[in-house]
């Protein structure tokens, strides 16, 4: 009996290690990819010399495609992009959490039905709108969009932080004579700071990676990383290990920050879904 | 002095409510617009009223993307499901391995989904990839994988599932570590095999949990963009536009942007019915976990 | 300062937390509110802070309406029942909390002094530093009533301080607490469902039940004039004894086995079901008065005393007596009590729909 577990036991190890190397092998073979020098690209496959010239010609802008600007638009779209959704959502989320009124609900399901709208949807009448605007290739125009990713994420998640503080905190405090704003200030808000930080940085992370947004409102000046490795593929000689290593490198952010919350991304994840 | 409380929440939602009304606007805008026959070669258009979306319905294009849309979603998201249980459920066991390796489960679940098929087209690429390689020992080595349509779809397919199947373990993990523990302890103690334990009360208790994640996959499957605009870009010949790369063409491509607006619209449609559909669903089925666990 | 509730009312959905509330708490009282849980005194407090808006009725503060006047415009001091001591803080930063508002805005050489003494008082000197969360329960009550005393109030309002400590430490609470409201004199409004603190604290006591107020008075007026049978049961331990019975011609009560005759002080209408209430101290072994004979059912010792409970008929009472004058009583052992007609309470008999009142002159 013991020894049928202890067999389960290594089988079940084994099945887990067999995924995880599903999981990371893409990752490594990028490693691998992106250090091969370019002529020996075709001819082998895992003996061969590195060397950082993949990487030396992405950051320094070879086949004209300035990857560092891409790199540097997407920063800071992202992060513009979760400054105002935190500006704009914080004090909705309290609102929301600590009074109970229509307006409240109605902008809690307007803010989740975006998650279920096609992108396109928005995005082509904005292609024309914004074109007439003149907010096409702008990072005002990127980050302005982007809230449609960045915004019902911070409300969602943030509410239901302030939602868990008892209200007896901030009463404390008016008692002592603050007011309103200053509890919300000295007493909700400090309280609320970790979880502040881990949907900041799932919102970044979302906002980084967007696609779409981008590939259609954007052009040569706020063209962002996620469009932007796709440039090497291009024409009739596509430079494989260039793009393998434009992929690392803009994978690299959102890396490091998911490794940071990774403990607080159980909640991001479930926003909306058990509520609703 | 009272009213001036009142107004307090109010005020606080007042500049999310303006910026979700500019986000609004293009959403109310696009639907104007397909009344239209906006196109880039018309500009000053005509009211054609319901035109464009008939022209969708009976077009063979349309039924062949949501054909595809629906085989894509239906497959990622029972793929993703299957997985990402059968991880959760062995990273639960919590030994020594699962331990280590649940602190890097989210990792292929933080890379954007373009970069992610973008790392997969490398791997799949004839000349350059490296499966392929890897394959021909088992006398598999040599398939196109994106130069056929069941390939292309499988191989955007398996994309999805590699991005995604930690969304459903993650949720699936948080759900097994919540259930109750004596109900487990009980059967244990009757001398139920693991199967049984795991069809009667693992699954019917978890369900619910693993319901929602499903949901959101399969929805989310349906609007799927980035992956095939990356992998295949909709070919070979158009095996693989599923419906917002339609919408794509149609609106960006050949710049018709009331037709491909009408696209999106009619996707929206398709999503939000089967949110409704899929919620009642669910309820009954927690609702059935509950008798189950009593 | 005083402080008024006139005719409040205050509703959460379909749960009415307070009927029609009428109390007054004169100025430098040491007021308590007894109630069980649920009857409305948290609301009561909170609407006396500015937290909740009544639906209805108004309150005053020094006899001004205080509708629309916010919490930090009050001049009111509360200790939560939680105890609400902000965690991520010292128990300096929450003591010195008040003094550093907008409202107090005291300079730090002096805030200082002023948390000293106050820490000095209550014996947390030593604990300043320390952040909330390293302190026991005990010493984090004392936090929260030492944020109370630490800035000048119209009015301390004290929602259950003492009823998450362990025995001994709350009548060492209560100790202080009596000698702290004796030196202080501000008006304090107190709130908790242990009678035994209530009479042992307030110079007034209110009991409060599904949000109304059931009768106010002094120790003397609640214990020898009680409104009803209700407010008669919830002080005194042991119990007060309560027979059911009606009066029978010549003004006397009579159970209705008829094992029990006692002759009434006052005329009541014959025929009526009433209840009579005595006191277990009002019942002697030994001395002068009306007598009724029993047989011992059991007895137990409280220490000096034992509490000997008596068959009389089909009743059974209790009562309480030296040890000496109860020694060697067993069960079933026949006995002999007393009880002075005058000690005798009178009560309508117990309506389902609310207890019954007390039959006699009484002054609210």
């Amino acid at each position: 009996m013991r020894v049928r577990k202890r067999l389960s036991g290594l089988l079940a190890d084994a099945a887990l290690i067999l995924y995880f190397v599903f999981a990371l092998f893409p990752i490594a073979w990028m490693v691998i990819l992106s250090l091969k020098p370019t002529n020996q690209l075709f001819s082998t496959y895992f003996s061969f010399s590195p060397t950082l010239d993949g990487y030396r010609a992405v950051l320094g802008g070879s086949e004209g495609v300035p990857f560092v600007r891409f790199f540097v638009n997407s920063l800071v779209v992202s992060v513009g992009a979760v400054a105002l959704s935190l500006a704009v959502g914080l004090p909705a989320a309290y609102a929301s959490a600590r009074w109970r009124f229509k307006g409240s609900d109605n902008l809690m399901f307007t803010l989740l039905s975006f998650r279920f709208a096609p992108e396109l949807t928005v995005i082509i009448p904005l292609f024309v709108l914004y074109q007439k605007l003149g907010l096409f290739d702008t990072y005002v125009g990127m980050v302005w969009v982007l809230q449609l990713v960045t915004l019902p994420l911070i409300v969602w998640i943030m509410r239901s932080y302030f939602a868990d503080l008892t209200p007896e905190l901030e009463q404390a405090a008016l008692l002592d004579g603050y007011s309103r704003k200053q509890a919300f200030f000295k007493v909700a808000l400090p309280l609320v700071r970790p979880g502040i930080a881990a949907v900041s940085l799932l919102a970044f992370i979302f906002a980084w990676n967007n696609f779409v947004f981008p590939l259609i409102l954007t052009s040569n000046e706020a063209q962002t990383v996620t469009v932007g490795a796709l440039s090497f593929l291009g024409g009739d000689r596509p430079k494989y290990n260039l793009t393998a290593a434009a992929a690392l490198v803009s994978v690299v952010p959102p890396l490091l920050l998911a490794l940071t919350i990774q403990r607080y991304l159980v909640r991001g994840l479930s926003f909306g879904a058990v509520k609703s | 002095m009272g009213w001036r409380l009142a107004l307090r929440p109010y005020l606080l939602i007042v500049p999310a409510l303006l910026l979700t009304c500019g986000i609004l606007y293009p959403f109310g805008l696009g639907l104007y617009y397909t009344l239209f026959d906006f196109s880039a070669s018309k500009p000053q258009p005509d009211m054609v009223r319901f035109e464009n979306y008939a022209t969708v319905f009976t077009q063979e294009a349309f039924w062949n993307s949501a054909w595809v849309t629906v085989l894509y979603a239906v497959g990622a998201a029972a793929v993703e499901t299957v997985l990402g249980v059968a991880v959760a459920l062995l990273l639960h066991r919590s030994s020594l391995v699962g331990r280590i390796l649940e602190k890097i489960l989210i990792l292929p679940l933080m890379i954007a989904p373009v970069i992610a098929a973008i790392m997969w087209k490398l791997m799949l690429q004839p000349s350059v990839g490296v499966v392929n390689h890897l394959l021909k020992p088992f006398g598999l080595g040599g398939v196109q994988w994106t130069d056929t349509p069941t390939g292309a779809l499988l191989s955007s397919i398996a994309v999805d599932v590699w991005v995604y199947t930690p969304f459903v373990a993650i949720l699936a993990l948080a759900g097994l570590r919540s259930l109750p523990t004596s109900p487990f302890e009980a059967a244990a103690v009757d001398g139920a095999g693991w199967w049984y334990t795991f069809r009667r009360l693992t699954l019917p208790m978890l369900w619910p949990y693993v319901l929602v994640a499903v949901i959101f996959r399969f929805m989310d499957s349906l609007k799927v963009f980035d992956i095939i605009y990356a992998l295949t870009e909709g070919g070979p010949g158009d095996s693989t536009v599923v419906l917002q790369i339609r919408a794509y063409l149609e609106a960006i491509r050949f710049q018709r942007y009331s037709f491909g607006i009408s696209y999106t619209i009619v996707l929206w449609a398709v999503v939000y019915l089967a949110a409704m559909v899929l919620v009642r669903h669910l309820g009954r089925i927690q609702r059935r976990a509950a008798e189950v666990v009593k | 300062m005083s402080v008024a509730l006139r005719g409040v009312r205050k509703a959460y959905g379909r749960n009415v937390a307070l009927d029609g509330l009428e109390l007054e708490v004169r100025e430098g009282e040491f007021f308590c509110l007894l109630g069980p849980s649920g009857a409305g005194k948290t609301t009561t407090l909170k609407t006396v802070a500015g937290l909740e808006r009544p639906d209805a009725g108004t309150v005053e503060i020094d006899g001004r309406d205080m509708s629309g006047v916010e919490p930090y415009d009050r001049g009111v001091a509360m200790c939560f029942e939680s105890y609400a001591l902000y965690p991520h803080r010292s128990a300096y930063d929450n003591l010195a909390s008040p003094l550093r508002s907008p409202r107090h805005r005291l300079p730090a050489a002096e805030a200082r002094e002023r948390v000293g003494a106050i820490a000095e008082l209550l014996g947390i000197s030593a604990l300043l530093d320390r952040p909330v969360g390293a302190l026991s329960n005990g010493q984090r009550q004392r936090v929260a009533l030492g944020r109370v005393l630490v800035r000048p109030a119209s009015a301390f309002l004290l929602d259950e301080p003492l009823s998450h400590l362990d025995a001994k430490l709350r009548q060492q609470m209560r100790a202080e607490l009596k000698a702290i409201g004796a030196a202080r004199r501000t008006t304090t409004l107190y709130v908790t469902h242990d009678a035994v603190e209530a009479l042992a604290l307030g110079d007034r006591i209110g009991v409060i039940r599904d949000g109304r107020i059931v009768q106010t008075g002094t120790r003397e007026e609640i214990w020898y004039r009680p409104h009803d049978t209700e407010v008669a049961r919830a002080f005194g331990r042991p119990r007060i004894n309560l027979l059911p019975g009606t009066v029978a011609p010549g003004g006397v009560f009579r159970t209705a086995d008829g094992q029990v005759e006692v002759p009434l002080p006052a005329p009541v209408r014959e025929n009526t079901e009433v209840l009579i209430g005595v006191r277990p101290r009002d019942l002697a072994l030994d001395g002068r008065g009306h007598e009724l004979t029993g047989t011992v059912y059991v007895t137990e010792v409280l220490g000096r005393a034992v509490e000997v409970t008596v068959r009389l008929g089909e009743s059974h009472v209790s009562l309480v007596a030296p040890r000496a004058a109860a020694a060697g009583l067993r069960p079933d052992d026949p006995v002999r009590l007393t009880l002075r007609p005058e000690n005798l309470l009178l009560f309508e008999a117990d309506r389902p729909e609310r207890p019954g009142r007390r039959i006699g002159k009484s002054a609210r």
